[in-house]
């Protein structure tokens, strides 16, 4: 390469030029060891004898004036450096930085849930999702043959002994009361199973969050003022609550717990069915009959229990109107939460 | 269940407005789901548990008007029944369990038509075709009084005969919808002197069934065991208002009331008279008596409820209430009220009367435990370190198809198999998360993603060898196709491979404790791998293979995935962390290019630097690592390079250039030596 050619690759190289590491690179690419000038100096041995002096001075003085130009450049850069980027950097161009996941919104619903009640004292606990007929019906005051069991239709599984897939998460109530004494204030979230076909509301997997507090003094006050907190912090300190009276063979009293609807404030909607109120809860306090089976002796201890199905949490809290894009996993579902 | 307001009125004075009424109803726990006016009425469409069968009727929702709103309960007497007896009926009970008390009446003289308008009409708003006037009274008094009734026609009842026994094997009916069903001795019938003529509690059969041309009627009144109704009914697949009120429990006080009402009404419209009544069992209840404490109400309340309140309530609830002392009440319940049966049961009677909203709302004290073990807790950081690493969570079936494992290469014979599926894509409990995973990815890039990065934490279920059920969480993750990445001003393809899910992996490993030296990945053929920590197997890598790709329709992707047992992985974690001192001097960092061998894995070259650094560097090499990896012109075709960036540092002293200099020549020259490598 000839001193002219090299020029006009410098001349190119610096006038894209974006840092001072580029320059960097710049210098060795033409001083360096193995630069292009060293590779002039080195060819001037096998020049003829009086082109030899005048070639070197030519080189020498190319390589002084690429020196001072360098210099220049860099004393450029460190004095206005500002300037350099302003002219380099497009700050409307994409920011670089690595992309993040999401968390699924059932898991997100679950943790805010879990962590709402953690600030109260409560522990989380889980259970298997396969169960004993007694965990998931006997010892909950479930009778076998009894139409209060038609609404825990069930999965049974194909085992020697009988076993199911739970249809709530309130087995883990008697898993925990077996193992634990009282006092106990325990959340357990969790996937239930109910062979239910599937549409737009119903699926025959899905997730609750049980709740309950043992201990010598609790009273229907105390889930009225927990579940109270709790709707609160879930879905605004503005909503209305009410509690109404209902059956569920685990508790009693029973209630089920309706909030002010979230998008009509109670003047009735589509969403709340024209009610003015959205069920979000059932409750109620612990069955005497359930203390029983576990050996809890009803006349000493008291205690509330609550179930939510998360789905019905994040379908209210995200308006999400199909229970199908949980199990779906559309990335671009996935990656609004 | 439908009732109607005006319907109510016959029964209680209400002056309430119908939106008011249907509150007040909600509140007491009849939820109201719904009011429609219709026809100068209002259909009330109410929600009522399964504890409630008295609130299945007319009658029994008025006791509850009554009750709230502290009226009293408009009821007439029929006209009683005087002595007949021109014919004698053969009725014959075999079983007392199954049937305690079965009443008939001969009515004689009816003519079959049309019902008059005011039954008509009320029938249909409330949903119930009308037939013809005796099955439209029996309807009737059923949705009044919540007493199932049936009307056989007596001429076609064989011998006259009534005969309350368990169906025979082999036997069949055909029941009033058309349909011949199988018996077996679950199903308790009523026969006649040669075969079953009704499936007791849940429906007729059509061989006896009154029509135009009827004009004599065996009415049936009766009580049946609610669990016998439910097995028969469920092992027929039948669903009937009658069985409906059977199963949850009806009244026996009110049967004979009931029958002698359609009775009489049937006389009325159809023309009839009661010509013979025979009856097999006993109406008697015995009457249940709770003691109520009122410390007892207060302990469970929170609220001071005034004596003169709590025995209003439980009067207008129809209850006998006799103070025993001053804060103990004996309490005899109503023979409708099957459902109270202890004192907590009077005690949510009370608070229910008294008023939910009434109560007041308070914070427990709880006592917080430390001995409950939080798995959650940790699942929690696993999935913020996951999402930090771009993946995105998602939540999939546990139920899936048979032989669903296959397609992962793991055995189907340890699938658990659920004994009722819905459908044969949800038949078994899956045994591992990868195949969910693949089918999340070809789903999305159905739906033309580019890159898809997933993971899962859930349970996984097998069989163990000793056929015992084992549940376990794992972790599953998936990658596939590639993203756009920023390298200075370019933009470079980043392919997702096995080498990103190890990537993965090892943040984990390392967030968990875990130290490079402690876990391993091995590869067992170009698809699978295995991952182990401390020795222990923890996981599989996997890239899946041709076939499992057709399978899910997945073309022209590489889909890479791991699965690793969440609960093994923890249990080798070490979360504690202890501060380590660490040198305060800058390293110094050597590289050296080194030409080895392709079948020499890289993995092994670090090992040997690494040993190398411990028996012969006096601690001062401190890190090593492969800056870069490649292949091409310049080096033999069954060759790699590798470019070996060693760091050395002293805690004590600044290392001068010579001494790291003829350090790190001994290493290359170990190097050299143990793995033939030539310098570059």
């Amino acid at each position: 390469m000839d001193i002219e050619a090299i020029k006009n690759q410098i001349t190119s190289d610096l006038k894209d030029l974006g840092s001072l590491q580029g320059l960097e690179e710049v210098r060795v690419k033409y001083l360096g060891r193995k630069g292009l000038i060293a590779q002039l100096t080195s060819s001037i041995p096998s020049l003829p004898d009086e082109e030899r002096a005048s070639f070197g001075r030519k080189v020498n003085e190319f390589k002084s004036s690429l020196l001072a130009l360098l210099d220049e450049k860099q004393k450029a850069f460190l004095a206005g450096q500002e300037g350099v980027n302003a002219n380099t950097i497009d700050i409307g161009m994409p920011g670089i930085a690595p992309e993040l996941g999401h968390l699924h919104p059932i898991t997100k619903i679950i943790h805010e849930v879990c962590a709402i009640f953690r600030q109260m004292g409560f522990s989380i606990v889980e259970g298997p999702e396969i169960e004993t007929e007694f965990n998931n019906f006997t010892g909950l005051n479930i009778p076998l043959e009894h139409p209060s069991r038609d609404v825990f239709d069930t999965f049974y599984l194909a085992t020697k002994d009988t076993l199911l897939l739970r249809s709530h998460t309130s087995p883990v109530q008697i898993r925990a009361m077996k193992s634990h004494k009282p006092p106990l204030a325990i959340v357990v979230p969790g996937r239930v199973y109910r062979p239910d076909a599937v549409d737009a509301s119903h699926s025959f997997m899905f997730h609750q969050i049980e709740g309950f507090v043992v201990d010598t003094d609790i009273t229907f006050a105390d889930l009225k003022g927990t579940l109270e907190f709790f709707a609160k912090a879930v879905f605004g300190k503005d909503i209305s609550m009410r509690f109404r009276p209902h059956f569920f063979p685990f508790t009693e009293p029973s209630a089920e717990v309706d909030i002010s609807c979230i998008l009509c404030k109670g003047k009735g909607c589509s969403l709340c069915g024209r009610k003015g109120w959205l069920e979000i809860l059932g409750s109620g306090m612990i069955h005497p009959n359930v203390f029983k089976h576990v050996g809890y002796d009803p006349k000493e201890y008291t205690g509330f229990a609550f179930g939510m199905g998360v789905e019905r949490i994040a379908l209210l809290k995200y308006g999400i109107d199909d229970i199908r894009l949980f199990f779906e996993n559309d990335l671009r579902f996935l990656k609004q939460f | 269940m439908k009732i109607t307001y005006n319907w109510l009125k016959d029964f209680v004075a209400i002056t309430l407005a119908p939106r008011e009424l249907a509150e007040r109803l909600t509140m007491a726990g009849l939820e109201v789901v719904s009011i429609e006016e219709q026809r100068g009425d209002f259909i009330f469409e109410i929600e009522i548990t399964s504890n409630r069968p008295d609130w299945l009727s007319v009658v029994g929702i008025a006791r509850e008007v009554a009750a709230l709103t502290n009226k009293t309960l408009k009821l007439s007497e029929p006209r009683p029944l005087l002595k007949t007896g021109r014919h004698q009926l053969a009725i014959e009970v075999q079983g007392k369990k199954d049937c305690p008390l079965y009443t008939a009446k001969l009515i004689e003289g009816v003519k079959v038509g049309p019902s008059p308008q005011w039954l008509r009409q009320r029938l249909e708003l409330i949903g119930c075709r009308s037939i013809n006037s005796i099955v439209d009274i029996t309807n009737y008094i059923l949705f009044e009084w919540g007493e199932p009734l049936h009307a056989f026609d007596f001429d076609t009842l064989q011998a006259g005969t009534i005969i309350v026994r368990r169906a025979q094997k082999e036997e069949k009916i055909v029941t009033i919808d058309g349909i011949e069903r199988q018996l077996t001795p679950d199903v308790l019938v009523i026969a006649d002197a040669s075969s079953p003529v009704a499936v007791a509690g849940v429906m007729g059969g059509r061989k006896t069934e009154v029509g135009e041309a009827t004009t004599r009627i065996l009415l049936e009144a009766a009580v049946f065991n609610p669990i016998v109704v439910r097995r028969g009914r469920r092992m027929l697949g039948l669903e009937s208002e009658s069985a409906y009120r059977f199963e949850r429990g009806v009244d026996i006080a009110i049967v004979q009331e009931a029958s002698l009402r359609a009775a009489r009404l049937i006389e009325q419209v159809t023309g009839g008279t009661i010509s013979a009544v025979k009856n097999a069992g006993t109406a008697k209840v015995p009457t249940r008596r709770i003691v109520l404490e009122a410390t007892h109400l207060k302990r469970a309340l929170a609220v001071e409820i005034p004596a003169g309140t709590i025995k209003g309530i439980l009067e207008r609830l129809d209850c006998e209430v006799k103070a025993i002392s001053q804060k103990k009440y004996a309490v005899d319940i109503p023979s409708f009220r099957q459902d109270v049966k202890l004192e907590v049961d009077l005690i949510e009677e009370i608070a229910r009367i008294f008023g939910y909203g009434r109560i007041p709302r308070t914070i427990p004290r709880i006592k917080p435990q430390i001995d409950h073990k939080d798995d959650t807790a940790v699942h929690r950081s696993l999935k913020e370190i996951l999402i930090g690493l771009g993946l995105n969570e998602v939540v999939t079936y546990s139920l899936v198809e048979k032989g669903r494992a296959n397609a992962a290469g793991q055995d189907t014979d340890k699938e658990i198999a659920i004994a009722n599926p819905l459908s044969k894509d949800q038949a078994v409990l899956r045994t591992t998360l990868l195949p969910s995973l693949a089918q999340c990815v070809a789903y999305n890039l159905r739906q033309k993603q580019p890159y898809i990065a997933i993971f899962e934490i859930a349970h996984t279920y097998a069989l163990d060898v000793t056929v015992k059920v084992q549940e376990r969480y794992k972790l599953g993750v998936a990658l596939c196709g590639g993203r756009l990445l920023w390298l200075g001003k370019d933009r470079a393809y980043d392919e997702a491979s096995l080498l990103h899910i190890k990537g993965i992996l090892e943040v984990l490993f390392e967030r968990l404790g875990i130290e490079k030296n402690a876990y391993r990945f091995v590869m067992k053929s170009t698809y699978e791998g295995e991952v182990y920590v401390h020795g222990a197997l923890v996981g599989t890598l996997v890239a899946l293979r041709k076939e499992a790709l057709e399978k899910f329709d997945i073309k022209n992707k590489e889909v890479v995935e791991a699965e690793i047992d969440v609960k093994t992985l923890l249990s080798l974690a070490s979360l504690k962390r202890r501060f380590a001192p660490f040198p305060r001097m800058p390293g110094v960092t050597r590289d050296t290019t080194v030409i080895v061998k392709d079948n020499i894995p890289a993995g092994e070259i670090l090992g040997a630097i690494n040993r190398w650094g411990t028996s012969n560097s006096e601690g001062l090499l401190q890190g090593v690592e492969i800056s870069k990896y490649y292949k091409g012109e310049q080096i033999p075709g069954d060759a790699k390079g590798l470019t070996i960036s060693c760091t050395y540092c002293s805690s004590e002293r600044t290392l001068t250039d010579g001494e790291i200099n003829s350090l790190h020549a001994q290493l290359v020259d170990e190097l050299k030596k143990i793995f033939n490598a030539t310098i570059r």
